[in-house]
């Protein structure tokens, strides 16, 4: 963003305090009803765990979107990796310790964590970032979410036993952590760019949560084969629709969009 | 195992590997992913529009740990949960992967031009119906490479780790490498071919990336053509001797014989890294002694 020249502060059209509560409140919905659900009618219904992740991933696009509105251009990727690693060790220790309370206990040690890292980058590192410490409480507590969501919507329960049956022993918590960071620095770090805009870059969000709900979905194949279908098919849907709704903005957002054509003239340039 | 059994195993790792940096290389000189990507990026800033792929998902460690990881997963459901044979769930597992980022792609390939409409950068239609074909297939074979290397370090050679972990680490290995050996070849040479060898890329050059081809107006297919000459095999050579050579020095001196050898082994390794060092700077110091233009320069400076 650095050649760019483009204000400081980015345009959100949908303020943040509506995304917290679309991430938090949404994600932990989200969450629970996969957890209860699963146990109820088995883990066919365990996406909604997926579904309450894609809330999260699109809150934490949102905030890497303001965060690195600040010049932090190659960072972005960092950032999403930070997210994401904050977030799986908040997520192992509260579904560790916190029985039922699990998801809320590792939101709020995310949050706490997030609040450290932000002030040591901006203190002892000196980012001078004003945002970073709201940032990456916020970040934290979003790739914690989506961790969550995805494990459950893997497992069909966010009980630590099952969890670490049916992601960590056999190794898909790797998928997990890698979709999870992709899809939360990704949205941004594809639209970057002077002429950003807030809903094409959630529209992306939706679209890398969709992917990581069909992964979910083959995962909890192994759990029961027919859990795997409304997971996979729900996680398609989304991305048919996050797409072609990308689509219309990126044909209102672009220069234009040509079938092919040469490089624009000097004039056109001038 | 038997030395010999073991020394063919080891080879058909290498062998994997050896495709595996050649595709992945090729995969990101297509889209302009990692390092030649922010010259991409800055060019229309710079006021030189191009039709070029801008392939901005995340470096390349990242985004190849997480279509081997996809691969991996899909193929681990597919061999325990179905009871598929190996090959066919890794194929499988290979094309998930494949479609999956093939959207990732798509998605930076429409974001980052438009993002950019200020400098009045088009969106090529075209570029993407033509490039995200290749893009999946080398993305295809990568993954599939990756997830054989992984298979068989687990059922061969006993690793303890899953499949999807273990294909998680390698991708990450060879995005990795690739970014470090292959882009130089895409960044510093094809990127400014108008500049003389060695010269480096002159902050005066940024975005100022050559944007005619051979025939026409240059794009990422370009890129790979003349990257695949050098760049992708080098990476290739380089992700290879990576796996065989890490693989040959406990297949030789076998830790579980007894410690003696263990250390022998790491021995080992530390002189194979002595020796590509030494190798390494010979090439570098003649290759600057015949084309690098620092000669003049420090003509100039004693003038």
């Amino acid at each position: 963003m650095a050649a760019g020249g483009e204000p400081k502060k980015v345009k959100s059209a949908i303020p943040p305090k509506t995304m917290i509560a679309f991430g938090l409140i949404g994600g932990l919905i989200g969450v629970y009803a996969g957890h209860f659900l699963s146990d109820m009618f088995g883990p066919v219904l365990s996406f909604f765990g997926a579904l309450g992740a894609i809330c999260a991933i699109v809150w934490g696009a949102d905030t890497v979107r303001r965060v690195c509105s600040y010049g932090i251009g190659t960072g972005v990727p960092s950032i999403g990796m930070l997210a994401i690693g904050i977030g799986i060790v908040a997520a192992l220790f509260g579904l560790a310790v916190g029985g039922i309370a699990g998801p809320i206990i590792a939101v709020i040690v995310a949050t706490i964590l997030g609040l450290i890292i932000g002030l040591l980058g901006n203190r002892l590192m000196k980012m001078g970032v004003p945002i970073m410490e709201t940032a990456t409480a916020e970040i934290a507590a979003a790739g914690t979410i989506t961790i969550i969501g995805i494990s459950t919507a893997m497992a069909g329960t966010f009980e630590i036993t099952g969890i670490i049956d049916n992601v960590i022993a056999n190794g898909f918590i790797a998928v997990v952590f890698i979709v999870g960071a992709i899809a939360i620095l990704h949205p941004f770090n594809a639209n970057l760019g002077p002429d950003e805009k807030q809903d094409r870059t959630l529209s992306v969000a939706f679209i890398d949560g969709s992917i990581a709900m069909i992964l979910a979905g083959i995962v909890v194949a192994g759990v029961s084969l027919a859990s795997a279908v409304p997971a996979i098919l729900i996680g398609l849907a989304i991305w048919l629709f996050a797409f072609a709704k990308y689509l219309g903005y990126v044909k209102r957002d672009a220069y234009k969009v040509v079938g092919t054509g040469l490089l624009p003239t000097e004039e056109e340039l001038s | 195992m038997d030395p010999l059994i073991g020394m063919g195993v080891l080879a058909l790792m290498g062998a994997a590997a050896v495709i595996a940096g050649i595709s992945e290389d090729s995969e990101s000189n297509v889209g302009s992913q990692s390092n030649p990507n922010s010259q991409v990026q800055l060019a229309p800033q710079m006021m030189y529009p191009h039709r070029i792929f801008n392939k901005a998902i995340s470096g390349e460690p990242p985004s190849n740990a997480l279509m081997c990881a996809i691969g991996g997963t899909t193929a681990a459901i597919l061999m325990d949960a179905l009871g598929m044979s190996a090959l066919f769930s890794i194929t499988i597992g290979a094309f998930v992967a494949a479609l999956a980022h093939g959207s990732y792609s798509t998605m930076s390939f429409f974001g980052r031009p438009t993002s950019q409409s200020r400098f009045k950068q088009p969106v090529y239609m075209d570029i993407l119906r033509g490039h995200i074909s290749p893009i999946m297939a080398y993305a295809f074979v990568t993954t599939f490479s990756i997830v054989i290397i992984s298979y068989i370090m687990i059922s061969v050679l006993n690793h303890p780790f899953p499949l999807a972990l273990l294909a998680f680490i390698w991708g990450t290995a060879v995005g990795a490498i690739g970014s470090s050996t292959g882009d130089v070849h895409y960044g510093a040479e094809r990127q400014y071919q108008n500049t003389e060898y060695g010269s480096g890329v002159n902050a005066a050059q940024s975005g100022n990336i050559v944007r005619n081809g051979e025939a026409g107006l240059r794009n990422g297919i370009d890129n790979s053509w003349f990257c695949i000459k050098f760049g992708g095999p080098a990476t290739g050579l380089a992700f290879g001797m990576t796996v065989f050579l890490s693989g040959w020095i406990t297949m030789v001196f076998d830790p579980s014989i007894s410690q003696m050898i263990a250390w022998a082994s790491v021995i080992a390794g530390l002189l194979i890294v002595l020796v590509l060092i030494i190798f390494n700077r010979m090439i570098e110091v003649s290759s600057r002694k015949s084309y690098g233009p620092y000669k003049a320069d420090n003509d100039e400076v004693t003038a």
